[in-house]
């Protein structure tokens, strides 16, 4: 007697028991060969509804319920690791100057580190740089100051500046500073600790094959004017001289023009271009992300991903809980009405 | 209950190592007809829904289960779904061509038998017959009957508990 039972029926109705027990219903002789003659199920590929019958469904519940989550975790961690390391990536290969042209910003307000990325020393290159600085309020003017001498002192110069302050206003200083680029570098990090870099790009740009496409034409333009300067001095037929005179004008004057672009091709080589801007006013919307280090950049976006999962999951929820509301209240009136019948049927058995 | 062979009858994705189906039928059709006699109380009908029942667990021997219960037990399942199809079917005759007088004589004419206590089983309801058949002939557990019945442990037990109380009350009154 299982230990479950509420009614101990063989202690309180032994004799009972006995004779229910004694009761001879065997099958009939005709029914055991009935059975019998069917031997045994066929072995052939069991069928979906009986794969599904042998499934424990609780069990298997119990089991891919905890998976889901720990599955949905580890996605959103890789989804993190991934796209922390994704934004490292963007701003350092933003910051390599190549052999061409090249633009470096740095990735936002306030996660300027003093090194910048510094011009070629073999190419001569076209080397820009844009900088917007946060200086105290009552400092902007012996900033503006403080940077010039710092140009002046590399062996640059100031090309222009423009300064502007108004009551109530935040103030600001626009400079176009001229610096060698052979110091550039060195006076980009002084001006840096001017005030709070909220800005700042770079500008790299390869003159080397303009340069040599210039000497080239320069060299091909002497050469020509030599030639020309030579035959005209030998006896030659009028119209042909002339024609070599205005050849010989035109080459001159190509020579000069290239002559000058030249040299100021080989002047913003070796003088860098810098846009200062110095400016009082308060950097607004500064992204805390990126004083984030990797972990803390990987946790926030898993927790994003994780929440997204959850706003879903939330939306399925909200959007199909009727359909399970009434999915589960056809089922309890099914059930009810089965065991209704049931009992109508064995009362009028 | 009789120790039946056991046999792998599972392909790869279906692995449930389960009896032959043969040992278990020579084994459990007496209780199965004795649990269909009970909840009927009928032989010819309990004899036919028998083997009704075996070809029904024949033809869905890959969904039973051994983890989950007895093969008595999963047997007694089919057989009351039987039963109750049948009930039903009668039921439905029953109303339609209204000659439920002539069958009633035709069901004492072929009851449970001649006996005292096949006299007061047959004047129990067939839930009460099928709750005594369950827990006393087949001895199947609390638990496991009422599963069977669709009800719960305790509603299986109070049943079972009042069958027998009237069953010995018709006895005792029987016998004066």
């Amino acid at each position: 007697m299982p230990a479950t039972d509420t009614v101990d029926f063989e202690r309180d109705f032994p004799e009972l028991v006995a004779r229910l027990r004694a009761v001879h219903v065997d099958a009939p002789a005709y029914v055991r060969e009935r059975v019998r003659s069917l031997g045994e199920p066929g072995l052939e590929r069991p069928a979906l509804a009986d794969r599904l019958a042998v499934v424990r469904w609780r069990q298997s519940l119990l089991v891919l319920a905890p998976i889901c989550v720990v599955g949905l975790i580890g996605a959103a961690l890789v989804h993190g690791l991934v796209s922390s390391g994704t934004s490292k990536q963007e701003a350092v290969a933003t910051t390599r100057s190549g052999e061409g042209g090249s633009t470096a910003r740095a990735p936002a307000a306030g996660a300027f580190d003093s090194a910048v990325p510094g011009p070629s020393t073999a190419r001569a290159q076209d080397y820009q740089a844009t900088m917007t600085l946060r200086v105290e309020d009552r400092a902007l003017t012996s900033r503006t100051n403080e940077a010039m001498q710092v140009v002046r002192a590399a062996g640059g110069y100031v090309a222009s500046v423009r300064q502007s302050t108004a009551a109530g206003q935040p103030g600001s200083a626009n400079l176009v500073l001229r610096v060698p680029v052979s110091r550039v570098e060195g006076v980009l990090v002084q001006l840096s600790g001017l005030g709070t870099v909220i800005d700042r790009q770079l500008s790299i740009r390869d003159l080397e094959g303009v340069l040599r496409q210039q000497r080239a034409r320069i060299l091909q333009l002497r050469v020509f004017i030599a030639r020309a300067t030579e035959q005209l001095r030998g006896a030659l037929p009028a119209d042909v001289r002339l024609r070599l005179q205005l050849q010989l004008q035109q080459a001159r004057t190509d020579l000069l023009r290239l002559t000058g672009a030249n040299k100021a091709t080989l002047r913003q080589a070796s003088l860098s271009r810098v846009s200062l801007t110095l400016t009082t006013q308060k950097a607004a919307g500064v992204p805390k992300s990126d004083h984030m280090g990797r972990v803390e950049r990987a946790a926030r976006d898993a927790g994003s991903f994780l929440a997204g999962a959850g706003a879903v999951l939330l939306f399925l929820l909200i959007v199909l809980s009727p359909v399970i509301v009434l999915t589960l209240a056809a089922v309890w009136a099914f059930r009810a009405y089965r065991r209704r019948e049931e009992r109508r049927l064995l009362a009028s058995a | 209950m009789k120790v039946v062979s056991a046999v792998t009858t599972s392909w790869p994705g279906l692995r449930v190592d389960r009896p032959s189906f043969s040992a278990v039928a020579e084994s459990e059709l007496d209780a199965v007809h004795r649990y269909l006699l009970f909840l009927t109380g009928n032989r010819s009908v309990a004899e036919d829904l028998t083997g009704e029942t075996f070809e029904k667990a024949w033809r869905h021997w890959r969904r039973f289960d051994p983890r989950r219960g007895t093969a008595r037990a999963w047997l007694c399942q089919i057989a009351r779904t039987t039963a109750l199809d049948h009930f039903r079917a009668e039921d439905r005759r029953r109303k339609r061509e209204e000659r439920y007088a002539r069958d009633s004589a035709v069901r004492e004419d072929d009851g449970l038998g001649g006996g005292e206590i096949e006299a007061a089983l047959a004047r129990l309801s067939a839930a009460e017959r099928e709750v005594v058949a369950l827990r006393v002939l087949l001895e199947l557990d609390g638990p496991t009957a009422a599963r069977v019945l669709g009800i719960s442990a305790t509603a299986c037990s109070t049943r079972l508990s009042r069958a027998l109380k009237r069953l010995e009350e018709m006895m005792s009154d029987a016998r004066h």
